[in-house]
């Protein structure tokens, strides 16, 4: 006969003002099996964690029940408990009489009740619970970084100084990302490219990070500490390992293509090195435009090239890499405004313009060398109209979030604008201007210094008129309608997530939300863990950022790989499915089930009636098992079972409360 | 079918006597008139039991299951049979070289007593043998049957108390012998859920709640690897009308994840057991 002790928790009021928990302990007393039932403030607390321990001592207590809080809470402070004691720590079930009763239910006479069910139910699983074991998983401490943007290159960096190796794979020739297509950054206005370059410099020849850039994650198998990844490495159709990066193809390439880069603002050549400061510093050649692939001629490079690192057979590679975690750190996108704003043209005037764009045109190292002129005509524009919230706080158009670091970049190109034309005019239209952030207030308050003009309102059309644009919005503040003539218009689009995101997401079973940014698994709590343990988020890839934001995030995510990596081995999850051979009659059913492929059907040899036969029988991989439980209810012969929640626990659940 | 009969009997021979197969399994005639029975023949002297005639009401797939020696197996296939001895491969519960098929394309038998066409048969969509390793006769045009889920239909259109009261009625008259389970060719599990008295699945009382939990589970254990081979419902003593069950889930599924025929091939899976990132889950 087990000797179960249950223990009832008040939760300070949390419980016990819609929860008669006298009631319960007293209903408690009765259970089948209970010998011991107690009642404390704070079941977690030291005094609670003591008196548990105790009354196991005094009572010789083999089961525990506590009701309390979520198991997702607390169960494993009280797992951790139980350890010191005589009794196995998977011999315990939380009742969940906090979230699931008296946070729902405002009757205390119905709260009780259903306190009371709950507690029996758990007294009557704990009854068929059996003491599980812990065992040792071996740990790869190898980290994946997923895009090299910012986040990605700081998550890589404080990974490889902490003494483990990364491999950064990136899908673009060149790692950066979007920061490093920035001019200055707010607030403090620092050039992006001289705080950027070096850690991507750094990245590129630090001992411990593995560079992959023109590269993708294609397939991935295994869970935390075991990770099997397979990477695309695209063809470059040039030697890495010859190329000295001297950049003569470069400049012999007779195809022009307009450059990604630059934003379309200028051409590249069909092998190109996106920019000057790139890492690695050599070139690729983008087959869909190279003449050698499109017409099977010109080969101009390879002829020029002085030590033969042009090789047009190159084929993608597959490389399989072991990891023990993932940072994702997939970045941002902006939202195609041209499709969903015909009110500005759609896209169809030269000088309505996205901030990234500007930050192009502004930047010293851009194709104007920092010089502000119109797209259309070369010509530096006079008057300026930004328009904030493009595609952000617009659910009917695009997306009901705020984009978050529109009203500082915005900010900072206003000021940009009227510091580097003279006698010009600056306009921004805005819904709020939001600048929480240390020295961001500020900036907007020089800004307004500076003379830039705040109008409170959405513009709702711009038309070209006597080479400028006019801009016609209301001026929610005076609510009259205004016009605005501008050379030059500068939208503040929305962040949105990269397409990979999708089916990065995917590959890794991380959830993304109604807009596609990838889920961490606590809003609050756990920012940087996704729910498949091991997989971490860094940056953009989660939701629009900042770059200290971006960056706090993504040494936050290498401190949890840090840490990971820095136990000897992982300690397994007991809780997983076991086969009953008797039974499994080997149909595979749950090989096709298991979302982890933790199921194989394996051949065995048997004696039935008194007959050697052969059988299929599943296999579960111990390691690869997260206990998810979905093999054993795809089989039909209930063969397989899952260990702390198995069948005969569960019915005894449901009888305890059905019977 | 005389000619049929010829034949296989003929073929039947050959195959035993060149050693090709340790045994066959086919049809041989029952005490009475009309009446037939599965038979199982070892040596060329049984040959001349085996009969092919209107009245081989059996479906003969599930009986080489059993064996899981490597004795090599003829079976007299139609398409409910090679439909169930496809599930059977998929299933992995026999190897396709153990098996030698005779594939007879079945022109639909009949009720020994009222000499009409039986239920199962005038409901078939597969006359013809989906796979076998060789064929007795030519094969069919596959003639129209009426809609198979008009009675599905039917109550689904009913409300919910009245769907409840009819299942009820029909539940009630379930005498809980588990002949469905014993002829169905989708179950082959070598513990049934009934049978597995310490896990408490199915209760031993004479109740309507324990034979709806039985007709019930039955129905989702089929599910959609049902062949609709409708040998549950000519077993059942009490006439149950068990194929609109297992009916209302295959339309379920055709809704849900698309068309599939079970046992139409050896290998497509099946929509629910395996998952797709593109499957329906409305109830998430």
């Amino acid at each position: 006969m087990s000797r179960t002790g249950v223990f009832v928790c008040h939760c300070g009021t949390n419980i016990a003002a819609t929860v008669d928990v006298d009631k319960v302990a007293e209903a408690a007393k009765d259970f089948p099996g209970v010998v011991f039932v107690e009642q404390n403030k704070y079941m977690c607390s030291e005094p609670g964690q003591q008196a548990v321990k105790q009354a196991i001592e005094e009572h010789g207590l083999d089961r525990i029940v506590i009701a309390s809080c979520s198991p997702r809470m607390h169960e494993l402070t009280f797992r951790k408990m139980l350890t010191d004691t005589s009794v196995n720590p998977y011999m315990l079930e939380i009742a969940n009489i906090r979230e699931q009763c008296s946070w729902v239910h405002k009757d205390k006479g119905e709260g009780t009740d259903k306190a009371i069910d709950l507690a029996r139910m758990a007294a009557a699983k704990v009854d068929r619970n059996t003491p599980l074991y812990t065992s040792e998983i071996p740990l790869t401490k190898r980290a994946l970084v997923i895009g090299a943007g910012i986040a990605g290159i700081q998550a890589a960096l404080d990974i490889a100084d902490a003494g483990y190796p990364v491999t950064l794979v990136e899908k673009e020739p060149s790692i950066g990302g979007r920061m490093i297509m920035l001019d200055k950054t707010f607030p403090t206005m620092d050039c992006s490219a001289c705080i950027c370059s070096p850690k991507m410099n750094e990245a590129g020849a630090h001992p411990n990070i593995e560079l992959r850039t023109v590269s993708e994650v294609e397939e991935v198998t295994g869970y935390i500490g075991n990770f099997t990844v397979t990477i695309r490495q695209k063809a470059k159709y040039i030697d890495y390992d010859k190329c000295t990066g001297c950049g003569l193809c470069e400049v012999k390439c007779p195809s022009k293509v307009t450059s990604e880069f630059d934003r379309g603002l200028t051409q590249r050549r069909a092998v190109y090195k996106p920019f000057p400061q790139a890492v690695p510093s050599k070139p690729v050649i983008d087959a869909t435009n190279c003449r050698k692939f499109t017409e099977d001629r010109c080969g101009v490079c390879q002829k020029i090239c002085t030590v033969d690192a042009i090789d047009f057979e190159e084929q993608d590679k597959l490389v399989k890499q072991e990891f023990g975690a993932v940072v994702v750190a997939t970045g941002y996108d902006l939202i195609d405004w041209g499709k969903l704003y015909g009110e500005y043209g759609g896209g169809a005037y030269p000088d309505v313009i996205d901030a990234l764009t500007f930050e192009r045109l502004v930047n010293a190292s851009g194709p104007t060398e920092g010089h502000i002129v119109r797209p259309s005509d070369g010509k530096e524009p006079k008057s300026c109209v930004m328009i904030k919230c493009v595609g952000s706080r617009d659910p009917h158009k695009g997306k009901a979030y705020c984009s978050r670091a529109c009203c500082m970049y915005g900010a900072k190109h206003a000021h940009q604008f009227l510091e580097k034309i003279e006698g010009s005019e600056c306009y921004v239209f805005y819904m709020d201007v939001r600048t929480p952030g240390k020295g961001y207030d500020e900036f907007y308050m020089k800004t307004l210094e500076d003379g830039a003009t705040y109008i409170r309102g959405r513009v709702a059309k711009i038309y070209p008129e006597n080479g400028h644009y006019v801009c016609v919005g209301e001026d929610t503040l005076s609510g009259k309608i205004v016009k605005v003539n501008a050379d030059l218009v500068v939208l503040d689009t929305a962040m949105v997530p990269q397409e990979s995101a999708g089916e990065i997401g995917r590959l890794f079973g991380v959830s993304r939300d109604q807009d596609g940014w990838l889920n961490e698994a606590h809003p609050k709590l756990r920012p940087v863990e996704t729910n498949t343990a091991g997989v971490y988020l860094a940056g953009t890839a989660q939701g629009p950022k900042d770059i200290p934001d971006s960056v706090a995030q993504a040494s936050a995510a290498a401190s949890k790989v840090i840490g990971l990596f820095n136990h000897k081995a992982l300690e397994s999850n007991p809780m997983i499915s076991f086969v009953n051979e008797v039974n499994c009659r080997g149909c595979g059913d749950c090989v096709g089930v298991c979302p982890y492929g933790a199921i194989t059907l394996e051949t065995v040899e048997r004696r039935e009636n008194s007959v050697k036969v052969m059988r299929d029988i599943a296999n579960i991989n111990s390691g690869l098992c997260q206990g998810c439980g979905a093999c054993t209810s795809a089989c039909y012969s209930s063969a397989l079972d899952l260990k702390g929640f198995t069948n005969e626990q569960i019915l005894q659940e449901v009888d305890a409360l059905c019977l | 079918m005389a000619n049929t009969q010829e034949t296989l009997r003929e073929r039947a021979r050959i195959l035993l006597e060149d050693g090709t197969l340790d045994y066959l399994i086919g049809w041989e005639a029952g005490r009475f008139e009309g009446q037939t029975t599965p038979l199982i023949i070892r040596t060329v002297a049984d040959v001349d039991r085996l009969i092919y005639n209107e009245y081989c009401v059996h479906l003969l797939a599930k009986y080489p299951l059993a064996d899981k020696t490597t004795k090599k197996i003829g079976v007299v296939v139609r398409g409910c049979d090679a439909r169930g001895i496809n599930l059977a491969l998929k299933d992995g519960q026999i190897e396709r070289d153990r098996l030698y098929l005779l594939g007879i394309p079945c022109q639909g038998m009949k009720d020994a007593q009222t000499g009409e066409e039986l239920k199962k048969c005038r409901e078939c969509t597969h006359r013809n043998p989906v796979v076998y390793d060789e064929l007795l006769g030519d094969l069919l045009e596959q003639s129209a049957v009426a809609d198979r889920f008009a009675e599905v239909n039917r109550i689904e259109s009913l409300s919910a108390d009245e769907r409840y009261d009819y299942w009820a009625d029909v539940f009630s008259r379930c005498i809980r012998c588990k002949a469905c389970r014993d002829v169905c060719p989708t179950c082959t599990c070598k513990e049934c859920f009934t049978d597995q008295a310490a896990k408490g699945w199915q209760g031993k009382e004479t109740s309507l709640a324990e034979n709806q939990n039985y007709g019930i589970t039955r129905m989702f254990h089929s599910g959609e690897r049902c062949l609709e081979c409708g040998e549950c419902e000519r077993v059942c003593p009490k006439g149950l009308p068990l194929m609109q069950l297992n009916r209302k889930v295959i339309k379920d599924v055709h809704e849900l994840f698309g068309e599939y025929i079970a046992g139409i091939d050896d290998c497509t899976p099946s929509p629910l057991d395996h998952y797709q990132l593109d499957d329906v889950e409305e109830f998430m």
